[in-house]
């Protein structure tokens, strides 16, 4: 008998689909919640995203009962104090982010705080430190890439110690994602591009890794098929709300299966890049996704070549001797980048990004073998390979 | 009430763990002083650092701290202060299975087994060190199993790094 084992956890309730967001007051209702605070940044509120959840909440009987909108970039300690503290004053009892993943961590944060009663959140940083259930807590996405809400991480900075503290529990996982395609309908061009590209990475690296297994499997594969069918729909036609909810729910499918099967060497060199030049995550799985399969090819062909069905579709796949599948899995993403070149700009070699010089590579390698996504790699990487396919990426 | 039958476990398998522990921290010890690549390993670890592998939830472990510019001491079974990276097996039975070399490190992280606490970073550092430590000191029979890619290693280079590290665990131990 096998000696294979995995596990698989998502207690995520999924709402989804046509006015998934009026479904909110209800399900709060449901966690005998009332009292719900939106956090959010000023770029979401910017583009009146919060408007359709307050539309949804305004006929329901429950209030919103305050919006917090002051989210940086990089979620940092000192918001997540803040924002505890105006959910201690306002007496909220959840909730709700609204954003990608800035907003997302910072509001894990935050629910740890407000629920452990807590004030200094390094004492719950590390892995199972948290033993209960916290406040209930909602996410909606506004971009369709990051999968955080339904993921247990949560990755704050501390800027006065210079570190980023890690969080990892099954609580810090949301009660309910809010998938409605009203959140994602003016996201502009490149940057539905790079998230699609991350989702893709997600799911591609949750398929061909160490920790893969039969029910991520297919949420991997489902993922991929609709990113490859609708990516192309939404930049020929972005106000396609059926092609952007397909892209959510891609995204959500991948982070399912990426939080369950892990991430290998794309994601090791591209946070190492995106610490290093602070490109943006998106662009950094988009670059290195077709070189890191190339590295994998050798040792992982045929499990890549399954993949082409997906990616391509079962024309291509049944015309592909089984043997070149792999290879030209590998092709359809390079063709997918020349496009998405082609159509938003998005840099497909480090050379093309404009920030980062060739002698920086071997830093970056050494970045990359520190990261703990790639004991998950298929195949061995030292430092000589992961600098190796940084120059195949240059 | 009815009482939880007893079933018989394998005898040898705690002992057996525990006495890996051993050799494992003495062998990472002993090769942090000869080795130079455990050496460049170790180098960029903040002074002091200390490293626990531990059975969950109170079971055989081992502890090991950073001293000087590049080497590990071996602290034995119990950590004197809260380690600052944990590397956990959930059971027993799982540390058993990586310490027979029935099941890589690195599958033994893919299929859960092996929870991590503390600075990834410094942790896959340490993976490394424990890696290249395995890859000399083991039989590369039993190393291949061991490791995720059994490295490129010369009959010379492998012979004379694990006798190195064998005799500086003889010495370490001598000099107590």
């Amino acid at each position: 008998m096998s000696k294979s084992y995995y596990e698989f956890f998502c207690p995520v309730k999924v709402v989804a689909g046509s006015a998934a967001l009026e479904h909110i007051p209800y399900e709060l209702n449901t966690l005998s919640a009332s009292r719900p605070l939106i956090v959010t940044d000023k770029g979401v509120r910017g583009a009146g995203l919060i408007d359709h959840v307050l539309a949804a909440f305004a006929e329901s009987g429950m209030d919103v009962i305050d919006i917090y909108d002051d989210v940086p970039p990089d979620s940092s300690l000192k918001v997540v104090k803040d924002i505890a503290r105006v959910y201690r004053e306002k007496q909220c009892d959840s909730i709700i982010a609204v954003g990608g993943g800035s907003v997302i961590d910072t509001s894990k944060g935050v629910n740890i705080l407000v629920s452990e009663n807590g004030n200094d959140l390094s004492e719950f940083s590390g892995v199972g430190v948290l033993k209960k259930p916290l406040k209930p807590f909602f996410v909606i996405p506004t971009t369709a890439g990051t999968g955080s809400e339904v993921t247990m991480v949560a990755v704050i900075s501390d800027p006065d110690k210079g570190v980023k503290m890690p969080f990892t529990s099954y609580f810090l996982l949301p009660n309910v994602a809010i998938l409605d395609a009203r959140m994602t309908l003016t996201l502009p061009p490149h940057i539905t591009a790079m998230t699609a590209m991350d989702a893709m990475t997600h799911a591609i690296e949750a398929y061909t890794g160490m920790a893969k297994n039969p029910i991520s499997d297919a949420y991997a594969t489902s993922a991929i098929r609709k990113i490859a069918e609708n990516l192309p729909r939404v930049l020929n036609k972005p106000d396609d709300a059926d092609a952007r909810l397909e892209l959510a729910q891609a995204s959500t499918m991948a982070g399912i299966a990426f939080s369950n099967s892990m991430v290998g060497l794309v994601h090791s060199l591209g946070h190492s890049l995106g610490a290093l030049c602070h490109l943006p995550h998106g662009l950094c799985m988009n670059l290195f996704l077709p070189y890191v399969l190339e590295y994998n090819l050798p040792e992982r062909g045929d499990v890549i070549g399954e993949l082409l069905l997906y990616l391509a579709g079962a024309d291509v796949y049944a015309h592909t001797p089984a043997h070149e599948r792999g290879k030209k899995a590998v092709q359809v993403i390079r063709d997918m980048r020349d496009e998405l070149n082609h159509r938003c700009k998005l840099p497909r070699t480090l050379s093309e990004t404009g920030k980062i010089t060739r002698d920086q590579l071997p830093k970056l390698a050494q970045m990359a073998l520190d990261d703990g996504s790639i004991i998950f790699n298929p195949v061995e990487v030292d430092l000589d390979d992961a600098l190796a396919v940084l120059n195949r990426a240059w | 009430m009815m009482q939880a039958k007893r079933v018989r476990v394998n005898p040898f398998k705690r002992p057996y763990v525990v006495l890996m522990m051993e050799v494992i921290g003495r062998s990472l010890e002993a090769a942090s002083q000869v080795d130079e690549r455990i050496q460049n390993e170790v180098r960029p670890l903040p002074d002091g650092l200390m490293f626990e592998m531990k059975v969950m939830p109170d079971g055989p472990a081992l502890v090991l701290q950073k001293t000087g510019a590049t080497g590990l001491k071996y602290l034995g079974r119990r950590p004197p202060r809260k380690p600052d990276v944990v590397m956990k097996f959930k059971h027993v039975t799982h540390a058993f299975l990586v310490f027979s070399f029935q099941e890589a490190t690195a599958r033994a992280f893919a299929n859960d087994r092996i929870l991590l606490d503390g600075e990834i970073a410094y942790a896959m550092k340490l993976v490394r060190c424990l890696n290249r430590m395995e890859s000399l000191i083991l039989p590369k029979i039993i190393a291949e199993r061991a490791l995720k890619r059994y490295p490129n290693l010369s009959l010379p280079e492998k012979m004379l790094g694990g006798a190195r590290i064998y005799t500086q665990v003889a010495k370490n131990l001598i000099r107590g």
